[in-house]
This record gives structure tokens, sequence and C-alpha cells, in this order.
């Protein structure tokens, strides 16, 4: 095996009970990660609700790959790297809107929004009519998918449908996606760099519920118990290896969906869409509280707060994160007024919780960069061996906080770089 | 253009230059002294977004490219929202601000828009404001401010702020400071 093989191995423990810094900051690494991870996983787009009318679009990432976003004249949802095909000019420039068309500015060449090659200035005198047009359109995302909702992008033909690849995850989602008949919507978006090695902010949305009672002590009403034990907010759920979702249980005084502290406007709409919810997800699921999750690799969710995220590799030392407010598309006004409120004071660059993570990412990027830092290893052993299963749950289970998330994404992230072989 | 009231001038950068002390030196139960009860203090999400009708500069305007109503802002804070945000950084636990950040706010460009009914004033500035946690964390923005400020015995009281930073990603780490 070549030195990057050794390098993927000796930076996670066989039980991923530590990884070693290296992971956070090798340049190679990084590089091996655009090809492996961000090449063949499937990547959080964004929503249909971006996408209004035919013709809408949006510019977007997969990795560092610039994505255009479109939806086609017939209302099909495609995805295209936002290069021109003649000589390689960015082709959109604008972050978001409605256009029948995009014009590359560089010399003109023109593309429909199903990225066929509509026209080529000359095409008849300079290129002697022998400029291909089907040859020559945009390079299409290889496979683009929904899942109620989200749309994903995959830039390998050959990938599992996105179904296979969310696994259990989806029975998850749908807590959040499929409670409604009318679904959700997508609004925002937020947007900021971070000095931090991506897999940090992606392995605190997978499963770092630890970190709530001591990071977020400004926060807490009761930080000094939360500091001392931290109280078994969630149960660490790992669906497949890699996704991870920690959940609440709602007590039975409450009704399905419904959580205390919510203002009373909210909670008065959980419990108005309780039977719902029950009638479309069961008796089980509604009273699970999605608080935190991860689909692997870089879609970061806080549902609890309404924020979807997608963490944007910017080089291995920097993200720029795009954080999202989600909420039921038929919920009143009112309500999604107060949950887009709420999600903004606690997440994103000025939030009052989000602050405090970021300025831990960017410290762990930094601080474990140099060579001494490097030789030492990082402990993930939290729960080890202590990883259940759960009656009517699916996948394993942490029954406290846990490591067992993050050992889940690092061990997938392994997989992953060496080929798809655990 | 009319002419601006001399006096009217001087009491605004009067008041902003204070404004931009008492936050850089973390006075803020002075600053807050300054807020009025019925604050809105937003930063909305800006985005670069197509000016296709160029001839009719009316509308090439820079809130086409700001959140438009049910969007998310950065900072959507009422009084409630902004005394948090302070109470948090007085906490002993608000990490990002711990040690606190060393700032400057340069504050100019101020320049009186319409009066309001309600005898307030429109204010539009320039912000420039740097933030320092070391040599690892340094950064800049840029902003306007438009700001609504009453008349209160002979001073003003903050009403409304809506800071528009120059950039469509930010670029510091986090907006751990106000604006
Ligand atoms: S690079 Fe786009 S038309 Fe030449
Ligand atoms: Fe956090």
């Amino acid at each position: 095996m070549d030195a990057r093989h050794d390098l993927i191995e000796r930076s996670v423990a066989p039980d991923a009970s530590w990884i070693r810094p290296d992971i956070f900051s090798d340049e190679a690494l990084y590089r091996l990660e655009q090809e492996r991870i961000f090449g063949r996983c499937w990547l959080l787009l964004g929503h249909e609700s971006q996408l209004p009318e035919p013709g809408s679009f949006f510019r977007t990432h997969m990795g560092e790959e610039p994505v255009l976003v479109t939806r086609t004249l017939e209302g099909e949802v495609r995805a295209f790297l936002n290069v021109c095909r003649h000589r390689g000019a960015q082709l959109c420039h604008e972050d978001r809107g409605v256009a029948k068309s995009f014009n590359c500015r560089y010399h003109g060449w023109a593309y429909a929004c199903d990225g066929k090659l509509l026209a080529a200035p000359g095409e008849k005198q300079l290129y002697y009519g022998e400029l291909d047009r089907e040859e020559w359109g945009l390079i299409r995302v290889a496979q683009v998918e929904s899942y109620k909702g989200l749309v994903f992008g995959n830039f390998d033909p050959d990938a599992p449908p996105l179904a296979d690849y969310l696994g259990n995850m989806a029975w998850y989602l749908d807590i959040l996606l499929d409670r409604r008949a009318g679904g959700t919507e997508l609004l925002g978006v937020q947007r900021w760099r971070i000095p931090a090695n991506w897999k940090i902010v992606a392995e605190n949305h997978v499963g770092d519920e630890y970190h709530v009672g001591f990071t977020h002590g400004s926060q807490l009403t009761r930080p000094i118990e939360s500091r001392a034990a931290p109280a078994p907010l969630a149960r660490e759920i790992r669906p497949e290896l890699g996704h991870g979702i920690g959940v609440d249980i709602i007590p039975e005084d409450l009704s399905p969906g419904e959580r205390g502290g919510f203002d009373e406007e909210v909670n008065e709409y959980l419990r108005s869409i309780a039977g719902e919810m029950t009638e479309r997800l069961g008796e089980m699921r509604p009273r699970l509280f999605p608080i935190h999750g991860l689909v692997f690799p870089t879609l970061g969710m806080v549902p609890i707060l309404n924020s979807i995220r997608v963490i944007h590799p910017k080089g291995p030392n920097e993200i720029e994160l795009w954080s999202y407010c989600m909420v039921d598309r038929d919920a009143p006004k009112r309500v999604k007024e107060i949950l887009v409120q709420r999600s903004v004071s606690a997440f994103g660059p000025a939030g009052s919780f989000e602050q405090d993570d970021s300025a831990n990412w960017t410290g762990v990027t930094r601080n474990t960069a140099g060579h001494q830092a490097r030789k030492h290893r990082l402990n993930l052993s939290m729960g080890l061996g202590h990883e259940g299963e759960v009656d009517g749950l699916r996948g394993e289970v942490g029954l406290t906080a846990s490591d067992i998330n993050q050992r889940g994404f690092y061990l997938r992230w392994v997989q992953e770089m060496t080929g798809g072989q655990a | 253009m009319t002419l601006v009231d001399a006096q009217l001038l001087a009491d605004l950068h009067f008041w902003y230059a204070r404004e931009a002390r008492l936050l850089d030196e973390r006075r803020y139960d002075l600053w807050l002294e300054t807020v009025d009860d019925a604050i809105r203090y937003q930063v909305p999400t800006r985005y670069l977004t197509a000016q296709a009708d160029i001839t009719d500069f009316g509308a090439w305007t820079v809130d086409r490219e700001l959140a438009q109503a049910s969007d998310v802002l950065l900072i959507d804070d009422d009084h409630a929202g902004i005394s948090k945000r302070i109470e948090r950084l007085q906490s002993g636990m608000a990490w990002a601000e711990m040690p606190p950040s060393i700032t400057r706010r340069i504050v100019s460009n101020i320049e009186p828009g319409e009066a309001q009914e309600d005898g307030g004033i429109e204010v539009f500035s320039a912000l420039l404001a740097f933030k320092s946690r070391g040599p690892d964390e340094r950064s800049f923005l840029t902003a306007q401010r438009r700001d609504l400020l009453l008349p209160a015995d002979g001073d003003f009281r903050l009403r409304r702020r809506l800071v528009i930073i120059d950039d469509t990603v930010l670029m510091g780490e986090n907006l751990s400071i106000v604006l």
C-alpha cells in the first residue's frame, strides 16, 4: 500500500478510540478527501423550495467544486460544474435568481438551464459549423436526487442510490422532513468562513453532546450541574456508520413533537399537528425530538433550533459554513417567524451558541498542527463498548452522551478514503 | 440636496463618537442606556444579485441584495435579544469573547436622512470595525449603518439599527461584537 494509505490507517485507531491530529492538517489527506469523499459521497445541494419556478437557480459547492443548481423549463432539478466548457471561465456569478439561459462573459457561449450549449458566437463563420453542441454542454453532476425536499448530488456515476446511502438515517430524517403532508422549506443562507478543518466541525454535529454543558455554559440555566455531570440530554444514535443523530425522548406529559421551553405559540402549533405526525410517522417517532445530527460527510443538522448546514471545505485549515433554517412549509407565518428568530439568536456567526463552537473548532485546527502536537493521539473513547440497541429504534445506540457517532464518523472516513474497504 | 443643520450634525458626530468609545471600552451598561426599549437591531444576510434592469437605476439598489422578508438574517434582536447578547458577554462563559476582543469602531460618513413622523431622525453612517484576539484572530469588516435615532432630553436614543455588512460571506470567524 502507498504512503497515503499508511497515513490514513495510522490516523484512526481500528476501533476509533483515538485519532491522530494529522487528520486535521495534512495537505495530502485533504487532497485525497476531495477525490474519495467529496467525489464519491452524496452531498447536500439545497432544497426544492429554493427552486420555486422553471429557470430558478442557485450556486453552491460540492467539496471545493463550484456548482450551479437549476430547475429546467421542464421542472427537473439539475446540477452542473459552474465552469464554461469553452475555456473554463466561471459561468454564473450570482448567488441565486431566475434565468432562461446562462451566458459566459468571456467569449459569450450560452447554455440553457438544462445545461445544453445553445449557441456560440461565430458558430458558422469561425467554427465553420463544425462545433458539436451536444458534446460541449455543461458538465453534469453525475447523479442528482431528492429526498423529501432535500436535493443531493453525487459526482460518482457508480455511487449507490441516495436511499441506500442514507439507509436507516432516512427513517430519522423523516421526523423532520415527512411529519407534515406539505413537507418543509429552507430559508437563508448565512455564510461565513471559519479557519477550521471540516472534520472537527462535522464530528461536532454528528455526536458531540458532551460539549454542550461546558462550551454552551453561557446559555444554560443550570450550567454548574451540567458541567459536573453531563446529563443524558439525548440518546446518540448511529443509524449507519458515518451518519448520526442525537434525540431527546419527549416525556408522556407532553404531546408528540412538543418540547419544554418553547414559546407557547410554537407548542400550540406542535400540539395541533400531533395527530398528523402520528398518522404519518407512527407512535414511536413523534416521541423522538432530534437535537443534532449529520449525514456523512458534511450535512450538519441542529433540528432543535431548525438549523440545517453544509460544511464546505476550503483547504485543510478553513471551511465556509452555510447555515439555513428549515421549517414546515405549512406552518403559520407567525410560527415560522418565531422559529427563525430563535434559530438566528442561537446559530450562525452571531449566534449565542455557535460563536463559542467556532472558537473551539478554530483552536483545535490551529493548535494541533505543530510537529509536537501531531505526535500525540486524541481521545474518542467515551462509551466505547457500551453501545446497545433499543427496542423500536434503528441502528446502534449510545445510551448516554457517547463518542459512538464520532467513532462512526472517523471509521466511515477511513472506509471511504481507502476505497470502500473497511 | 438640502442643507443640514450644523448643530444637528455636530450633535450626531458627538453621539456616534461616544457610542463607538463606549463599545470599544466595553461599557455595555452605559451603552444600553442609549438604546430604546423598542429597539430593533438587525444584520441581514446579503447575496450577489443580478442587476438585469440596469437601465433602471431606481431599481438598482443595495436593498435587492439583502435578505427578503421571510429570509434568515445574521442578527435579529429586540431589546430582550440585545440585552441577552450583552449578558452573555458578561457571563464568564462566552468563550469566543474570553479574553475579550480588542476592538476599534470607526464611524464616519454621518449623514442625516429624512426626519420621521414621530420626531426621529434617520441617520446613515459608515462603520469600520476591527477586532483582535492576538495575531491568529484578527478581522476587519465594513458596513453601512442605517439608524433611527429618537431625540430625548438633549440626547438621542437608538430606536432602530440596520447593519448592512459589505460582504456576502462573512470573513471573521464569528460576529461576537456589537456592530
Ligand atoms: S470561456 Fe466561456 S465562452 Fe470562452
Ligand atoms: Fe455546540
